[in-house]
């Protein structure tokens, strides 16, 4: 069930508003002013509960003598506070006199059926008012009646119907602008309690995501637990089918036919395929568990290059491919698993020669470069920053093997380094493989902390580029820039 | 509803849900067209520049009436809710603490889909508010009647005789069937909240007067019950109350 504040209630509910909270004191006082100036009556706005919310008027000549007769005074202070609060009557519109002839017109101000405060216009001298009433004297002996009623007379006549048009028209301006004025306090309420609704909801979601996230990576997991034991119990076997096929074909058990001896020849080489798809398997399920330990020690990737040139050139001669490696002084050190490292190099250079036709040419050539911290990626002026200070610090290789054979398509790039992926799976494809090769590179490389990525070789064949982060790189542990999750 | 007994006042929500462009908004400015000045509010609109409602609309009505207790307040708050699917969270604020629900239905064959899964989002916003579709008072407007392609009336007629909900067929940009639907869904919230908080003898009027009330109040004296009675199907709840 949702829990909605129940504050919201009172966006969409029935709650009365409070004049104060919709209405902008300054912006009402500048629309009294206005009407203060046109007409000449003094204006006052006063909330439902008695807050005055607006004063406009110049205190009238008559007002500052009757002030200063102290039992007038007080007769004067009564009348304000009964404008501020006699009841408007049902029709929200009434009239109160003041003891000296004068008046106060005083009109409701309705919201959605309800008076949320009234408008208070006055003093003022009715069209009709001669001479002060009696009213007037009765409040103070000392009050001078004749210097009164000269007083009175020069206060402005307004008519009754004037006044009520004026008053209706304020009320109604006032109404608009309570009206506009609760709108937008509706809408920004609103919307605040709609965003916050809908970050509750992303935030289940999420919350739902990372426990499946959870249940998937401990599936993986078991899933490779269940590989590397699995393979180990394959080769248990098939150490024995390799063994005694190769003692037959050596004519241990005695001479074979040329018959027999080609079949035997087949099984043992076909045990070797298998024996090398099993271990590629338990390669990658040990790197994928995080099992398989990296003995990472200084190493330089000249040497490396050079062993697994001299390793396939052979290869490479059989099948009339030119083998070719620039790796002159590569003078970066690495802390690296050199054992894992030829593996990944021997993978890649293999695959290269696999799929460069006759008279084809593979190249392997190793340079230092600077991180991709600095060389772009990401927000410019950001990653420039400080560069004098971490430049050292992001030294790298680069090694690109690349082939003039069939390329890959630019669509299928990210997926080869998925195991068991063929970019032609088809059962009749021209080239062997596992498919397991380059996933297990790849998890090499990562654990390495490096990078590898496929590039298109102009004008045909494929660029495999491996980045390895320097030794110094790795130990000043600079923020990876993989994100999270996938770390 | 939110009953205020020293005021003698009782405010009632009602919500007009529906799919996107069914005519809800069109629906509130008919009633406010069509509704006596002194007892309707100023109708508060949350419109986009494209005539799409961003938030919510909301016409309040407001009237007086004598009863055997003394005189008595009503306030009809009513809403829509923003109608596209990605408002969800706007619409179920909007929809909490309705008294009742009118659900506009655009009547074309082809929107027949989009009524269904606006339909069962109220189902869905409703249990999220932890209220189900059997506690909330509930008639089913079919707009557009006007357009081409839509369903016919026997259509309706046979397909309101098989649910439970009044069904009443509208043409809101004219005006038509806006008062029915809306009578009809006053009635239901309030014989709800009769037979809930038993208003006949807290309030001394009983749900016909109340209507007839209503009715006088707003410019339709004498017709509460014609406008009430003016759907389809909707026999098999009975009439709550009565």
């Amino acid at each position: 069930m949702s829990d909605i504040p129940p504050a919201s209630q009172d966006v969409v509910g029935d709650q009365p508003i409070a004049l104060e909270d919709v209405v902008d004191r300054d912006a009402l006082d500048d629309l009294c002013k206005s009407i203060h100036a046109l007409f000449g009556i003094g204006v006052r706005v006063y909330a439902s509960q008695g807050a005055l919310l607006a004063n406009v008027a110049n205190e009238l000549e008559l007002c500052r003598y009757i002030n200063e007769v102290p039992g007038s005074r007080a007769a004067c202070g009564a009348t304000v506070s009964a404008a501020k609060s006699v009841a408007p009557g049902d029709d929200g519109e009434v009239t109160h006199p003041c003891f000296t002839g004068l008046a106060y017109h005083i009109v409701s101000l309705v919201h959605e059926g309800r008076r949320v405060g009234r408008i208070v216009l006055g003093p003022y001298a009715p069209a009709g008012l001669r001479e002060p009433p009696p009213s007037l004297a009765e409040t103070d002996k000392r009050l001078d009646v004749v210097q009164a009623s000269e007083l009175a007379a020069k206060v402005p006549r307004v008519k009754q119907e004037a006044l009520q048009r004026i008053a209706g028209h304020l009320k109604e301006t006032l109404e608009l602008i309570i009206f506009s004025s609760h709108k937008a306090w509706v809408t920004s309420k609103l919307h605040l309690y709609s965003v916050r609704e809908s970050y509750r909801e992303l935030q289940d979601k999420t919350t739902r995501l990372e426990q499946t996230l959870t249940r998937l990576k401990e599936v993986d997991r078991l899933k490779s637990n269940f590989l590397a034991t699995m393979s180990h119990e394959l080769r248990t076997p098939l150490t024995s089918i390799i063994g005694y096929s190769e003692m037959l074909a050596e004519g241990i058990a005695g001479e074979l036919a040329p018959e027999q001896q080609e079949y035997v020849r087949t099984i043992h080489a076909k045990g070797e395929q298998l024996l090398r798809l099993i271990m590629g398997l338990l390669d990658l399920s040990k790197l994928e568990s995080g099992t398989m330990s990296l003995r990472q020690a200084p190493a330089q990737i000249g040497p490396v290059l050079n062993e697994v040139i001299t390793t396939l050139a052979p290869v490479a001669r059989k099948k009339d491919v030119e083998l070719a490696i620039d790796s002159d002084g590569v003078p970066c050190e690495l802390a690296a698993d050199a054992e894992r490292l030829r593996q990944v190099f021997i993978n890649l250079v293999d695959n290269a020669v696999k799929f460069t036709p006759k008279g084809g040419k593979v190249t392997v050539r190793a340079r230092v470069t600077e991180g991709p911290a600095l060389s772009g990626g990401g927000d410019d002026d950001d990653d420039s920053a400080g560069a004098v200070l971490l430049a050292p610090l992001l030294k790298q290789v680069e090694i690109r093997v690349s082939d003039t054979g069939i390329g890959i398509p630019a669509a299928e790039r990210a997926k080869v380094f998925e195991a068991f992926y063929q970019v032609d799976s088809s059962s009749t494809r021209e080239y062997g493989g596992t498919g397991l090769g380059l996933s297990i590179v790849k998890r090499i490389v990562d654990a390495h902390g490096g990078q590898v990525s496929v590039e298109g070789n102009e004008p045909n064949g494929t660029v495999f580029v491996v980045t390895l982060p320097s030794a110094q790189t790795r130990r000043a542990a600079l923020p990876s820039r993989v994100p999270p999750a996938l770390a | 509803m939110q009953l205020n007994f020293a005021a003698r006042e009782v405010a009632i929500k009602l919500v007009y849900y529906g799919p996107a462009l069914s005519g809800k908004t069109t629906n509130l400015k008919a009633l406010h067209e069509l509704t006596k000045a002194d007892s309707r509010g100023r109708l508060m609109t949350l419109e986009t520049k494209d005539d799409r409602t961003l938030f919510f609309d909301m016409l309040p009505l407001v009237f007086k009436a004598e009863t055997e207790g003394g005189a008595m307040n009503l306030r009809v708050k009513v809403f829509t809710v923003p109608g596209q699917v990605v408002h969800a969270s706007t619409r179920r604020l909007v929809l909490q603490g309705a008294d009742a629900v009118a659900f506009i239905a655009d009547s074309q064959v082809a929107e027949t889909e989009n009524n269904a899964a606006s339909f069962l989002d109220l189902r869905t916003n409703l249990k999220e508010l932890g209220r189900s579709m059997r506690d909330v008072p509930l008639v089913i407007q079919f707009n557009k009647r006007d357009l081409p392609g839509v369903r016919t009336d026997a259509e309706l007629d046979e397909l309101a005789r098989r649910g439970k909900e009044p069904v009443f067929k509208a043409s809101a940009v004219h005006g038509q069937g806006v008062m029915e639907s809306f009578f009809g869904l006053l009635e239901r919230a309030w014989r709800k909240l009769d037979a809930e908080h038993d208003l006949r003898s807290k309030l001394g009027i009983q749900p016909d007067e109340f209507l007839a009330k209503a009715a006088s109040s707003l410019g339709y004296e004498g017709k509460a019950r014609m406008l009430c009675d003016a759907h389809v199907g909707g026999a098999r709840s009975g009439k709550a109350g009565a």
